[in-house]
């Protein structure tokens, strides 16, 4: 690690000549940097760089108990992803998740954010913390709560649960879904709000003496000034979307239509508890390519038409 | 989304953490085949434990009373397949694994081929102690080689079957002795608005003791290379049996050990549990409305005159490498599992029924249990331990085989593909992994 040292920086003098100056205000950067720079080096850069040379390693061994060697094995793990069905089949489920869920609870946060930006509502302060309250949740304890909820004989609502078996294999995706749009709607929501808040009253006051109802300001004015905002929102969804673990790792115990490789978080998961570390950093390698990817169209695709 | 991507980037994170340890200890290229010169430390000695067996830190606090130089630190963690091992595997990889832990039988060779364990057959009494385990325990943990011993082994799971005799006798239906009567049972109690039991799709080591019930064996090692075998003709019976009961809804398809599967058992829904030793405590707990309605059989039959029992779980306490007081965690290894005292105080509070022979002559083993109306159960599951077949090998790569095999159980209760499919795809699966290690198997 090249981490700039920071034990001589308190020792500046306090009002330094102005040659030194220079080399005093670099000094003071760097020390304002290093905790950013440490933590974000050591927990973000070299794990990266350590999954992509892990990813590149083959184990090798002699016999059927030797043990194992790590060598220089090229791209055979990428070989591997590429092959495995399951792990793309749980891409294509998360895609087809992604798909439904983000425009609706994406709907949902618009939906909510102009209603407590609208005039009409009243108790505002109420509903904003409302909305926002599952996200106060951790995401492991939400789908606990949920997984009582569905659960054919726990749930209070069984007269909807024995009939209707969320947790079977057709509905769990959607069930799954579900709890994360009861988590997000309101994080997602704040966001929106807070960009409404910043559109100057002048626009609505010129737009009334033009004439226009409050439903067509929403339409005409509030929701295009926050396009910015619901893009900022979808890609941190796709991203979410992609990298969903927690809510189908927790509610494996209660269905039994979630598989160890339902998601590609949960397959890296499971790739990596056999052990093997290799092809579990190939796998995490390749999806955070297609994350990465994914959420660069999106931005650029959706640049593109808001300058239009 | 933000804080959901941050905390899986955190995850992420500490994965990629625990992946970067792995330098420390991943090029150690000695085979660790003979046993290492196995010598006490001089002066007092800490040791870390880590088990799932419940009141296992009691049972450790006798021995440090008795050991002020050798103290024994406990700690707790989930079972084994659910996230024990994975800490394991990658606390091994790391080198800061604990001097001891708690492994089942079955995931034995995994460990001893990741390079998990201490060979301890040096270390003390361990080789000469061979006589005082349950023989198929014994080879369990030493793979039946000379100058080998990976484990102590700690309990075992001979299987019966735990039935609910009230509802049995207020039907009129004959408790079952073969497999076939299982299946007739099956109906009837259908036709009374229950289940006969549950299937377990995640339980697929339970599914392996139905094979090993039925003379099946889905690995074997020759030293040169591995057989793998899922689906040989006792596997296929096995299958294809509960593949009937399921595709009649005749078994019911809970998650096991959920509160789901809990309240299942205690409100009268399930009327059987073919299950190991061990579940008499999962019941009695998960179960504490139905006290004194249970009993327990022996295992049903596939044939009529016959005795057969399989095993479900079971554990050892394994030195794990990189300690560095192998020669005083293998004494303390010893010491719990075949001090009477400690062997009585584990049943008690941890449910175990110990692999030492010695056990059978415990209190704690004789005279009736008040949950199964006052019945003898362990003097059935004693009997059901001498029928297990005692040379049952386990593959190298078993969470992986569970785990694939398991997948295939639960599309098969989805409705697509049966369970001998999913041993078809298992199998499949197990070779690819094996190979994906570079451990030789034959195809």
């Amino acid at each position: 690690m090249t981490v700039p040292s920071t034990a001589d920086a308190p020792k500046a003098p306090p009002v330094a000549r102005k040659n030194r100056s220079a080399g005093a205000q670099r000094r003071a950067v760097a020390l304002f940097i290093a905790p950013f720079a440490v933590l974000f080096l050591a927990f973000y850069a070299i794990p990266i760089v350590y999954a992509i040379v892990q990813s590149l390693l083959t184990v090798e061994r002699e016999g059927t108990f030797g043990a194992p060697r790590q060598v220089f094995g090229g791209l055979v793990q990428y070989e591997q992803v590429f092959q495995d069905s399951a792990f793309w089949t749980s891409v294509g489920r998360v895609l087809l998740f992604g798909a439904v869920q983000v425009p609706i609870m994406l709907g949902l946060a618009l939906l909510f954010a102009l209603l407590l930006d609208s005039p009409l509502l009243k108790g505002k302060k109420f509903f904003r913390l409302a909305f926002f309250a599952p996200y106060a949740v951790p995401g492991v304890i939400a789908a606990i709560m949920w997984g009582f909820l569905y659960s054919p004989s726990l749930s209070p609502f069984g007269a909807v649960t024995s009939n209707v078996d969320f947790l079977s294999a057709e509905l769990v995706l959607w069930a799954i879904a579900n709890i994360v749009t009861w988590v997000y709607v309101g994080y997602n929501m704040l966001i929106i709000y807070a960009s409404l808040l910043a559109i100057p009253t002048e626009i609505y006051e010129a737009a009334r003496l033009d004439g226009a109802n409050n439903v067509q300001i929403a339409w005409r004015i509030k929701i295009p000034l926050v396009v910015p905002a619901i893009i900022l929102t979808a890609v941190f969804s796709i991203i979410g979307t992609l990298q969903l673990l927690a809510e189908p790792q927790t509610l494996r115990s209660f269905s039994s239509a979630i598989n160890s490789t339902f998601t590609p978080n949960l397959a890296v998961y499971t790739t990596a508890s056999v052990p093997n570390y290799n092809l579990a950093a190939a796998f995490s390698v390749v999806l955070a390519l297609a994350t990465f990817i994914l959420s660069f169209v999106f931005l650029k695709s959706t640049q593109r038409k808001v300058t239009q | 989304m933000r804080a959901h991507y941050g905390k899986v980037t955190a995850a992420f994170a500490i994965s990629a953490l625990a992946l970067t340890g792995c330098s420390a200890g991943g090029d150690s290229t000695d085979a660790g085949a003979e046993a290492a010169a196995c010598e006490a430390s001089d002066g007092p000695v800490e040791l870390t434990f880590t088990t799932w067996v419940p009141g296992m830190d009691q049972v450790v606090e006798l021995w440090n009373e008795e050991n002020p130089d050798i103290q024994v630190t406990v700690q707790t963690g989930p079972n084994g397949n659910s996230g024990t091992y994975q800490n394991f595997f990658n606390q091994i990889q790391a080198g800061n694994a604990p001097d001891l832990g708690q492994i089942e039988y079955d995931a034995l060779p995994n460990f001893r081929v990741q390079d998990g364990l201490e060979n301890i057959a040096e270390c003390g009494d361990v080789a000469g102690s061979a006589d005082q385990f349950v023989d198929w325990t014994w080879g369990q943990v030493t793979f039946g080689e000379e100058g080998s011993v990976y484990a102590i082994p700690q309990d075992s799971g001979p299987m019966a079957m735990y039935y609910r005799a009230d509802l049995f006798e207020e039907a009129g239906i004959e408790v079952p002795t073969t497999w076939e009567e299982y299946a007739a049972a099956a109906e009837q109690i259908k036709a009374e608005g229950a289940y006969i039991t549950n299937f377990p799709k995640t339980d697929v080591n339970w599914f392996a003791g139905m094979v090993w019930q039925n003379g099946g064996q889905w690995f074997a090692n020759d030293g040169e290379s591995w057989d793998v075998n899922l689906t040989g003709p006792e596997s296929e019976e096995v299958a294809t049996y509960w593949q009937d009961l399921l595709s009649e809804d005749l078994v019911s398809t809970l998650p096991s050990f959920s509160d789901e599967w809990n309240a299942s058992f205690n409100e009268g829904q399930q009327w059987t549990w073919v299950s190991a030793v061990w579940g008499a405590t999962t019941l009695s707990d998960g179960a504490p409305d139905t006290a004194g309605q249970w009993a327990v059989a022996p295992m049903p039959q596939w044939e009529a005159d016959s005795q057969e029992a399989g095993n479900w779980g079971g554990s050892s306490t394994a030195v794990l490498k990189g300690s560095e007081h192998p020669a005083e965690a293998a004494q303390f290894a010893l010491w719990l599992n075949t001090d009477p005292e400690a062997l009585a105080l584990a049943n008690e509070l941890g449910g175990l029924y110990p692999a030492a022979k010695s056990a059978a002559d415990l209190d704690a083993f004789a005279g009736g249990v008040e949950f199964y109306g006052g019945q003898e159960i362990y003097d059935v599951f004693a009997e059901a331990s001498a029928n297990v077949d005692p040379d049952f090998t386990w593959g190298p790569t078993m969470t992986q085989t569970y785990t694939d095999v398991s997948d295939g159980f639960g599309a098969a209760i989805g409705g697509s593909g049966t369970l001998m499919d999913a041993l078809a795809e298992g199998q499949q699966q197990t070779i690819d992994a094996l190979k994906a290690q570079s451990i030789p198997v034959n195809e």
